[in-house]
């Protein structure tokens, strides 16, 4: 161009000036948000009288007007409130909500046995903190170990009683995982090594071959397991069957082994889908679409009600362990689904670079493709998981006390005949933090494992 | 970006003397290819000499791309033997194997891993297909890295650098398999005329240690400086071969004089 507007010979770029006023800052939000032209200023007014009126009316039924201490509904509903009015149906009866709340937690799990609850769900955040802490080595290990053994612990713990082998053995491989994992995090954080060289070390075989290390390894763990398994069959636990569990526990019980199974298992038939073996294809293909094409409650009423029939009768499967195995199933089927979406959006030349360079399926999977994909696909499975622990509730319907039908049947006890909504509006809340806690979660995953990949 | 003394204009100067030696290391009998109907590749007949630089060039879909591809079976051929350092490619996943490892490619989108640091792209095939100690494997690809003049760079993320940058990455990438051919999909043509010459000047260096190379490329500066032969391919078939002296100055086909008035006219 002739006209250059730069006279200099050097190019000086000009100084950046501050933006107009009033379009930045409280003011500038405002005005551009809230007070845009007239009829954003009305519908601001009208919004924000609406929202008023609406925390008004919460914070009357809820707080101002409620009852938080009776014996029965009528005492409720008969309380008197400072203005001389009685409370009726303007204020919530939460006294029925704490009378109930063991239940709605527990179930009917008996009272004196509720600590196996609370130390199996301590056991399960101890075992999952190492993820946590960052000196720790091995978290994939450490991850595998608590979804894989993890639930045959809570089983022997939670049910009691006398456990057949295979539960006494799984139950006490996991304890045994348990207190290696916690070994592990003290080495750490004390010795600033793992474990495993610890003994190593420990038993002078630093020096030898790596093939003996593992030896080494085995023979130590063997005798951590041993100990657990001498431990755990002098245990003398009341036994409490299935049929008395219930309440948030119950609910928790089905999803959270619905959800730490629904990963793998969402992975291995998605593979599968895309597999170029027709058999594999085939079953996954349908394993899939059939699954994900019937109603849950329909599995679940399968499961229940037709299984039985076809499976032998010693085996006498309990209801839960069918419900459990229905909800993993459905669980399987959308999650494969969410996971190959995830692995159709990674471009064709991620593959083709790793092929060339020499790693086979296994590997381009592992180290290439899963974790784009996975990365992807956590608002998908968050999403999925939120879904999946609200589907938990259909197990009302089959008759299994889970919190939904725990706060249904508080309603029709003789004391508290007529409280329905408070329990609705408690086991909402419940649902609506776990839910909540889930989905923050996973944003805050999102943003820490995008954080690194820089501009894309 | 390529102010580095050192580095010279690739598309002028000197021709880079060959170590080409009598050893065949790619032999291509009578190859064929189909997209479904689509004939991509016609009888395609070409054997690589060991230290020999290759350049392919010819119109969009002329099958050049296909060409290099079907070397380390990114694409299937359907007739025909392609034989790498004696090892004849086939359904046998253990040859396939073989051969990738003794073959680099380094592709025009460059096909970083955007999850790994730049170190660790370098280091995951050595260390889970050679299974080297993740030490070595970290002081090889500093080597490398070093060579492509990016040593800086190693402990950041793809997407934080430029496409040059990633381009002359994904050349050490390779590289750090020591492959003992390098094959070139058009590797400066996502790129921007700033950071053409960078990754250039690279592969100006990589033939001058006598590497093998099959380059497909439109950069005919590179063809002139280093090939021992130019490939001109158009309809699945090659046209003409010939020394990069004979094929400017004095092409043979009537379809090759015409590519070359197009491609040289701006």
């Amino acid at each position: 161009m002739s006209d250059t507007t730069h006279s200099d010979a050097v190019f000086r770029p000009k100084p950046s000036l501050p933006p107009p006023p009033n379009t930045v800052g409280v003011v500038g939000w405002l005005r551009k948000n809230l007070f845009g032209g007239p009829i954003d200023t009305i519908f601001t007014v009208v919004g924000i009288w609406l929202i008023g009126t609406l925390l008004v009316t919460v914070y009357q039924y809820g707080i101002a007007n409620a009852v938080w201490e009776a014996n029965s509904y009528r005492e409720c509903l008969d309380t008197v409130l400072p203005n001389g009015e009685k409370v009726g149906h303007s204020g919530a009866c939460w006294a029925g909500v704490a009378v109930w709340m063991n239940q709605y937690i527990y179930g009917r799990y008996p009272d004196p046995e509720q600590w196996r609850v609370q130390l199996c769900l301590a056991i399960l955040v101890l075992w999952l903190m190492p993820f946590w802490l960052p000196r720790v080595t091995a978290k994939i290990q450490t991850g595998l170990s608590a979804v894989l053994t993890f639930p045959f612990l809570a089983a022997h713990i939670l049910l009691g009683g006398e456990a057949g082998s295979f539960l006494m053995l799984t139950s006490s491989l996991a304890l045994a995982l348990f207190v290696t994992v916690w070994l592990n995090v003290i080495t750490s954080y004390a010795m600033n090594k793992s474990v495993g060289k610890l003994v190593v070390e420990l038993t002078g075989m630093a020096d030898k071959d790596d093939r003996l290390h593992k030896w080494v390894l085995l023979a130590g763990f063997a005798v951590v397991f041993l100990g657990a398994l001498a431990y755990e069959s002098s245990w003398d636990l009341v036994a409490v069957p299935t049929t008395d569990w219930g309440g948030l526990f119950l609910t928790l019980c089905i999803s959270g082994i619905a959800i730490a199974s629904a990963i793998p298992s969402g992975v291995i038939l998605a593979l599968g889908r895309r597999s170029k073996m027709p058999v594999i294809r085939v079953f996954c293909t349908m394993w899939i679409e059939l699954f994900r094409s019937v109603p849950l409650i329909t599995i679940l009423f399968m499961a229940v009600t037709m299984m039985p029939l076809f499976l032998p009768v010693e085996l006498n499967p309990d209801k839960l362990v069918m419900v459990i195995v229905a909800v993993c199933i459905f669980a399987s089927a959308y999650m494969a689904e969410i996971v190959r979406g995830g692995l159709q959006a990674i471009p064709k030349g991620q593959y083709e670079a790793a092929q060339a360079l020499g790693l086979n399926y296994w590997k381009v999977t592992t180290f290439i493709v899963m974790p784009q994909a996975l990365k992807l696909m956590i608002p998908n499975i968050v999403g999925n998981f939120i879904g999946l622990l609200k589907d938990t509730t259909l197990v009302s319907i089959i008759g299994l006390y889970d919190i939904l039908l725990m706060a249904k049947a508080s309603g029709q006890d003789p004391n508290w005949l007529g409280l329905h909504a408070e329990p609705m509006l408690f086991a909402a809340g419940v649902f609506f933090i776990i839910c909540f806690a889930m989905s923050k979660y996973s944003q805050h995953l999102e943003r820490t494992i995008a954080g690194g990949y820089g501009r894309r | 970006m390529s102010m580095d003394t050192s580095s010279v204009d690739p598309t002028s100067g000197e021709y880079v003397a060959s170590t080409m030696s009598d050893e065949v290391v790619i032999e291509l009998v009578q190859v064929n290819k189909w997209y479904g109907e689509f004939h991509v590749l016609k009888d395609i007949a070409l054997s690589v000499n060991k230290g020999e630089r290759i350049v392919i060039c010819g119109p969009s879909g002329s099958g050049k791309s296909t060409l290099i591809r079907c070397i380390n079976r990114l694409e299937e051929h359907q007739a025909g033997d392609i034989l790498v350092n004696g090892t004849a490619l086939d359904t046998n996943v253990k040859n396939i194997d073989a051969i990738r490892r003794d073959v680099g490619m380094v592709f025009q989108s460059f096909n970083l891993f955007p999850h790994l640091t730049i170190l660790e792209n370098c280091t995951l095939a050595p260390i889970w297909v050679k299974g080297l100690p993740k030490a070595e494997a970290e002081k090889i690809a500093m080597q490398y890295l070093e060579r492509v003049k990016i040593p800086e760079q190693a402990a950041k993320y793809p997407g934080q650098l430029s496409g040059g940058q990633q381009q002359r990455v994904a050349i050490a990438r390779s590289l750090c398999m020591s492959p003992n051919i390098m094959l070139f999909d058009e590797p400066t043509s996502a790129l921007d005329p700033e950071m053409i010459s960078e990754v250039l000047d690279v592969m100006v260096g990589l033939a001058e240690t006598g590497m093998t190379m099959l380059v497909v490329t439109h950069e005919m500066g590179f063809a002139k400086k280093v090939a021992d032969r130019v490939i001109f391919m158009d309809q699945g078939e090659v046209v003409e071969q010939n020394t990069p002296d004979e094929f400017f100055n004095n092409p043979k086909s009537d379809r090759t004089k015409l590519f070359l008035s197009q491609i040289l006219a701006h």
